[in-house]
């Protein structure tokens, strides 16, 4: 065959290398040691950085352009959004809480990972593990801008979006994501990169993803759908990520095997007790909704976490320790949240509402087993109750917390749902309460950790007593406004009075 | 009618036929294209154009999504242009792949003989002064006669005899070509195959101690592969880890107990799963993994291996490496992608075991 080949290019891992780890050096006048002071402080060995394999080949430049254009597509949709009113296309103004769910709670989750990255990209020893740490740093720090940027079109028609940066840290259920993140950062950089670039992004991100921007399809919102795929075209990049890291750990030393598997275990319920948060609004939030959390925990957690823990057991780890509890609580946790949320709805940013029977129907369509037995009599009380007496039914108590996740312990005992979880030990001298054993199996294992977290709730007893008011002002929220039932509030009112106004002849 | 196909980031441009796909028009020019079941189900041959356009065929609506045929994704093993075209294909170089253009041959038949109950040894012989130019490993599509189509067999036999290929062909109940391999095909016959196929091959450039995991009927490539590495003084340890249900199955025995004997870098570990009690066998009883694990105590850290048998050993065999320390860089498969394959759910997390 007569075929000229002409001089090949540089091969794809090549060209990769020369733009990224042979920009690295050997320090001369300091050790390495010196300069990675965390690199070996949680017991992780590593022995040959050369090892880790790039799990992808994106460079600066490349990624400036391509991020650009992402930008310049999403600010044209956001552009347009606002000029056309687009807030009025929504479903119902009841869709709104879902969204400031959303910015308090993920939003500066986006941020705190950003820092975390950058971080942890300074701490890695391995260049190519900090290029692309670094590269992710950079992501999250887009996602939490986009957010804010698409969702501050809505902060300037509607209560309740305006204070999520103060919320992050003082309100009672923004310090659930916060502590999540809190945690990771205050972890070694191997620890981080498992609890948040392998647990956080790859078993469980479509579990958050997922159903709040299907539930924006669904309910017109055009601007968070399209941060959604804005963000989610990153995804991919940051799933490998987190698949390249466990892998390169458990294949580096055989004595990282038990240390990734015990942050595995913690990790993963870490997070599926702050995703109860993303089921509650699936369930409870959304005028139209998508599909049920039950529903969802099979489809993105179940079948996929299947399939991933079948091939790391090649490495001999097993799948997470709470894996089994979690599917039988995906059948109680956002009944309990909503239930607890809808009581202590004086202290809540977004508004909610009881279910109707319509909703109703669907809850126990979706949840057969556990709804009507369950929680539809609860609801059925609760609705009778404020029918008879025409006031608000409310839960003038405070919540005890979890010292772990820092959630009200609302949850049930697995297989025993009608046993509130009371779980408490005592450590130093104090006493600490958890909603579930995996909460209180992270504690037990660095109790100094948690000993010294920064608990809303006995804050505001110790700070506010009781003046309720003078709390809500700490917390910017703005009392009438923010709070409450949806029914009967201004974001109702204006939503209906402008709608009206776009179909009106005159 | 032919267009030019031209493949980056290699810039190298080959002739594409009408009604050819891109995999076939680059592999037939020698350049090889990932790729695993050759139907438009597994997406390993997705590639980007960069010029011109495609037909996507059969291409599945799950192995390349809407959105990425907007983003000029395709499969190349589906793909059909009706212009000249510009591709480019994730190609890492591999230092150790030849550049063989798989061509068509005509064989003769020239000896068959049974290896085993279930096995027979096929002999076919090319015309005087042909070759079959393969690197050990790499297998053959063989084109059967009535409507039976085309099926892979890996090559038995050394590079060095490539006038005469030697295949090994193990009955499948049912399997319409291979009954009639073992029923109707008789010395003499003209039987035609394309090749040679596969990336299977020793990583010689690594020159590290190699260990092989055989089992059924998958001796073939192994074979192929120790007699190729003996032939050209290989001097770093060989091992052979070859298991079959029984005695009888174990095809080869008495050659590589003889191989073992003469060289001292050979080693070779038989292991026998079903072999009736109190016969008189008396090497390892049990599977492959078990048998390497045994031999190698657990232990398989600086070796290349290599492995070729049916899906639940191969399974077993790189849970049992990775258990004992090598992973995924140094292990090496074949496989044969089938439909049913495709769909299984499999997580991201390992790219080619």
């Amino acid at each position: 065959m007569d075929m000229k080949v002409p001089a090949e290019k540089l091969g794809l891992t090549e060209k990769y290398h020369l733009l990224t780890r042979d920009l690295a050096w050997d320090p001369s006048y300091r050790t390495n040691k010196e300069i990675h002071p965390y690199g070996d402080f949680e017991g992780i060995k590593i022995h040959d950085w050369d090892k880790w394999d790039d799990p992808f080949r994106m460079t600066v430049d490349s990624y400036w352009k391509y991020q650009a254009e992402k930008e310049r597509k999403y600010y044209a949709i956001i552009d347009a959004h606002a000029q056309n009113n687009g807030h009025l296309n929504i479903t119902d103004a009841r869709y709104l809480s879902a969204l400031k769910l959303f910015l308090q709670a993920i939003s500066p989750a986006e941020y705190a990972a950003h820092r975390g990255f950058a971080r942890a990209a300074r701490e890695y020893e391995g260049v190519g593990m900090a290029v692309a740490a670094e590269m992710q740093a950079i992501d999250e720090i887009r996602h939490a801008q986009t957010q804010i940027h698409g969702l501050s079109n809505y902060n300037k028609f509607y209560n309740g979006f305006h204070g999520f940066t103060t919320q992050r840290d003082r309100m009672w259920y923004g310090t659930v994501p916060r502590s999540f993140f809190d945690d990771a950062m205050s972890a070694g950089p191997f620890e981080f990169i498992i609890a948040i670039g392998f647990s956080f992004e790859y078993v469980l991100t479509n579990l958050l993803f997922v159903p709040f921007m299907s539930g924006a399809a669904y309910n017109g919102d055009l601007a968070t759908v399209t941060f959604g795929f804005s963000a989610q075209s990153d995804e991919a990049r940051h799933m490998t990520l987190g698949l390249e890291c466990i892998k390169f750990m458990l294949e580096q030393d055989p004595d990282n095997i038990p240390i990734v598997q015990a942050w595995l275990d913690k990790w993963f319920w870490r997070g599926m007790r702050l995703l109860g948060l993303v089921g509650t609004m699936m369930d409870y939030m959304l005028p139209k909704r998508v599909m049920s959390w039950q529903e969802a925990w099979k489809i993105y957690g179940e079948e996929n976490g299947e399939a991933l823990f079948r091939d790391l057991a090649r490495y001999g780890i097993r799948k997470p320790k709470g894996w089994e509890t979690a599917a039988e609580s995906a059948k109680h946790v956002p009944h309990q949240i909503m239930l607890g949320m809808y009581q202590w709805r004086f202290g809540t940013a977004f508004h909610v509402w009881p279910p109707s029977d319509e909703d109703m129907d669907w809850l126990s369509e979706k949840y057969p087993d556990t709804f009507d037995k369950y929680y539809r009599p609860r609801w059925e009380y609760i609705k009778q109750r404020e029918a008879e007496t025409g006031e608000p039914h409310l839960n003038m108590g405070l919540p005890k917390l979890c010292q772990t996740c820092q959630l009200p312990t609302w949850s049930t005992e697995p297989g025993e749902p009608e046993k509130l979880v009371q779980r408490e030990i005592e450590f130093d001298g104090e006493t600490y309460h958890f909603c579930s054993e995996g909460c209180q199996d992270i504690f037990e294992h660095e109790p100094e950790k948690y000993a010294g977290a920064w608990m809303p709730i006995q804050g505001l007893i110790r700070d506010f007593g009781e003046d309720v008011p003078g709390w809500m002002e700490w917390v910017n929220l703005i009392p009438g406004k923010d709070n409450m039932s949806y029914h009967g509030s201004e974001d109702e009112q204006n939503f209906k009075a402008w709608k009206a106004q776009t179909t009106a002849s005159s | 009618m032919s267009y030019e196909l031209t493949i980056e980031p290699l810039g190298v441009t080959v002739e594409i036929e009408e009604d050819q796909t891109i995999l076939d028009a680059a592999l037939r020019a020698g350049i090889y294209l990932p790729h695993a079941c050759c139907h438009g189900v597994c997406a390993t041959c997705k590639v980007t154009v960069e010029d011109g356009e495609v037909e996507h065929n059969e291409s599945s609506s799950f192995a390349l999504m809407e959105f990425e045929r907007d983003e000029g994704k395709c499969l190349a093993c589906c793909a059909t242009v009706e212009d000249d075209i510009t591709i480019s294909a994730e190609i890492e170089e591999d230092p150790d792949a030849r550049t063989i253009p798989i061509r068509d041959f005509e064989a003769t038949v020239s000896k068959i003989e049974s290896l085993t109950p279930t096995i027979k040894g096929v002999w076919l012989k090319l015309e005087d002064g042909e070759a079959f130019d393969f690197q050990a490993g790499q297998y053959v599509n063989l084109h059967l006669p009535d409507d039976i189509g085309s099926r892979a067999f890996s090559v038995a036999s050394v590079p060095t005899s490539g006038n005469e290929i030697e295949l090994n062909i193990r009955v499948v109940p049912g399997g319409a070509a291979t009954t009639y391999v073992h029923e109707n095909l008789t010395v003499g016959d003209e039987i035609k195959f394309t090749g040679p196929y596969g990336r299977f091959f020793v990583k010689k450039s690594a020159d590290m101690p190699v260990i092989f995991f055989a089992g059924g009927s998958g001796l073939s490539s192994p074979r192929s592969m120790i007699l190729d590495l003996i032939e050209e003084g290989f001097d770093k340890p060989i091992t052979l880890v070859y298991g079959q249900r029984t005695r009888d199955e174990l095809y080869y025995h008495d050659e590589f107990l003889e191989l073992a004997e003469r060289l001292p870098n050979f080693t070779y570990v038989p292991a026998l799963s079903d072999e009736a009690e109190g016969s008189d066998w008396e090497g390892a009883r049990g599977f492959v993994h078990e048998a390497a694990k045994d031999h190698f105590d657990n232990d398989f850290r600086d070796h290349k291996a290599y492995l070729c048998g049916p899906p639940a050993m191969i399974e077993a065999c790189i849970s049992t490496l990775m258990q004992g320390r090598l992973f995924e860089r140094d292990i090496y498969t074949e496989k044969f992608i089938s439909a049913a394959d495709a769909q299984q759910v499999r997580s991201p997390l390992f790219k080619s075991i």
